[in-house]
């Protein structure tokens, strides 16, 4: 055999037993437990941090809330879809019964016209519905700007909230 | 409010109509515009390789080497974008330590592996194998080293030997040439297969990207070939030059047409996602894919070496646009790249909203992170060439015959 495939070979061969070698030490521990992947992962996330309590534990302490959005448009809405996550919230907030929360454990409070306009603002690309149509399934659309921005008889800016009862619109 | 809701209601600032919450940022951004552009280069110039050493078109024989070599070094950065893309450089190895089949996208790394370790690695190594044991025994020190450790300590340059490695070089290019046509057709392939994207979805995808990526590959290589002449202070090989600019006129032809059919297709087929695809490409795209990918990219260099294939002017006249038009060329496909995978996330899968795209200056997906990836094959070719300089390698056959 020529001396320039020999040495071919022999170099083929070293790196492909060198690639074995690597492999097997830097491969993670847990690669290929499961499938392939790095079967620690899954732990890894099941560990992190969570920021979403969900509305069950909201309705524990805030059960009169629930009670009126339960029977409302808003019944099938997460509390945290609003009022954003509420982990913290859940976790501390029941150290503080006595005492005003520190801001890092306050939600947001969506009171702005922008804020119910994040789903109710006309948008063409949205199924159109209106107003006499009763469906529960279906968001009802209006254009944030031009509804009833002012209050008629006091001319005083007007939010959504002034007159719709957020938790049960 | 708290930061991360400030933030989503900024993003949703940036939105128009209906799109769905995984649609509003994008994940695929400049370094998944550089992946089949660096990818492309690479195709492109060695398939300029192979016309002089296939096709013995000995016309081009000053780029060959310089060919072989850049496609080298961009093929050793090719896979760099996707891995600081990923954005875990401490765990980014694992993906070439556990390869498996059955993902597309995994498929590469078997794709990347043959084209570099089979191909390119060893059509160079034989071409370069004598010159490398010659260059040994004139140097001294390190490089003498390097070479030696380069040739394999291989010491055999009998005619025998010689001749063998050109059979066996001969052999790897022309194995070499469905190789890098798979190389890039498959890149191709990953943006063609996605069904759920009416913009990629396309069986022409594979073909449009590989003539493209020719396009650029031969632009490359000729900015190269001008750029080291000048360095060298060597004349420039002028039917060399003219020969590469007919090659590029009418693969930039052939490619042209092909995006042209692609889009008439789309056009006559005009299906549901038709429109919000037309409004894209008026719009969002309009920049990139009008100006800078059709007129400078693509109209005018294809006008301009068209003429020269009827009227040829002065040799300087020639020289000053052998220069321009392969930066206009390597704009054109590079926007070609962006056009895709950026386009191809701009509208909603639902085909009734856009997001929008930013890109920062800094950052790990920002343009100098990107013009970092494009800087350092060059800096590894400057080695190659510097390491490999074809232009000193010794003429076997006059050797042969004074011996």
């Amino acid at each position: 055999m020529p001396q320039q495939i020999k040495r071919l070979i022999v170099a083929f061969a070293f790196f492909i037993l060198l690639f074995l070698v690597l492999r097997q030490v830097l491969k993670p521990s847990s690669f290929g437990d499961l499938g392939h992947y790095r079967a620690d992962a899954i732990q890894e996330n099941i560990d992190s941090e969570l920021h979403y309590a969900g509305i069950d534990n909201c309705s524990k302490c805030h059960e009169d809330i629930h009670m009126d959005k339960a029977i409302g448009f808003h019944a099938n809405l997460n509390c945290e879809v609003c009022h954003g996550p509420g982990m913290k919230h859940v976790l501390y907030a029941g150290n503080f019964t006595d005492r005003q929360l520190p801001d890092s454990l306050l939600l947001y409070k969506p009171v702005g016209r922008s804020d119910c306009a994040v789903c109710h603002q006309v948008n063409a690309a949205r199924i159109k519905i209106l107003f006499d149509t009763i469906d529960n399934s279906m968001i009802r659309q209006i254009d944030a700007m031009t509804h009833n921005p002012v209050n008629k008889r006091t001319n005083e800016k007007l939010n959504c909230i002034d007159c719709h009862n957020p938790h049960q619109p | 409010m708290e930061q991360h809701i400030q933030n989503l209601y900024e993003v949703l600032s940036q939105v128009e109509g209906f799109v769905y919450p995984n649609e509003i940022e994008l994940n695929w951004s400049i370094l998944i515009v550089l992946y089949p552009f660096i990818t492309g280069l690479v195709a492109g110039a060695f398939i300029l390789a192979s016309l002089e050493r296939i096709f013995k078109v000995r016309i081009l024989k000053p780029t060959y080497g310089i060919a072989l070599l850049t496609a080298l070094s961009f093929m050793l950065v090719a896979t760099m974008p996707l891995i600081s893309h990923l954005g875990k450089p401490f765990r980014a190895y694992e993906i070439m330590i556990t390869p498996h089949l059955s993902s597309a996208m995994a498929i590469f790394g078997f794709v990347y592996l043959w084209y570099l370790m089979v191909v390119l690695l060893l059509e160079i190594w034989f071409d370069y194998r004598r010159d490398m044991i010659l260059w040994a025994n004139e140097s001294k020190g390190v490089k003498r080293f390097l070479y030696r450790a380069l040739s394999l300590w291989t010491t055999d340059i009998s005619p025998k030997a010689i001749a063998l490695d050109n059979k066996i070089g001969y052999i790897v290019t022309v194995i070499g040439v469905p190789s890098a046509f798979l190389l890039h057709g498959y890149v191709g392939f990953i943006f063609g297969s996605i069904k759920a994207n009416p913009w990629w979805s396309t069986v022409l995808m594979p073909i449009i990207f590989l003539f493209s990526a020719i396009v650029s590959g031969i632009a490359l290589v000729m900015l190269i070939y001008i750029i080291v002449s000048k360095v060298r202070k060597v004349k420039l090989n002028m039917a060399c030059l003219d020969m590469i600019a007919m090659y590029l006129f009418y693969i930039l032809l052939i490619d042209f047409v092909l995006e042209g059919l692609d889009q008439i297709h789309r056009i006559y087929e005009a299906e549901e996602s038709f429109e919000v695809l037309h409004k894209l490409v008026f719009g969002k795209l309009f920049f990139t894919l009008f100006i800078m990918q059709g007129l400078l990219g693509t109209i005018v260099p294809l006008i301009t070496l068209g003429i020269f294939q009827f009227y040829k002017p002065k040799e300087n006249i020639r020289k000053v646009i052998y220069l321009i038009v392969p930066v206009l060329i390597l704009i054109g496909v590079f926007f070609m790249r962006w056009n895709v995978v950026i386009g191809g996330q701009l509208f909603s899968k639902s085909f009734y909203g856009y997001t929008s795209f930013k890109i920062g200056l800094i950052g790990p997906e920002g343009y100098l992170m990107a013009a970092f990836w494009l800087i350092v094959p060059l800096l590894i070719l400057a080695f190659l060439l510097w390491l490999l300089p074809p232009w000193k390698k010794k003429d076997e056959q006059s050797e042969i015959q004074s011996a």
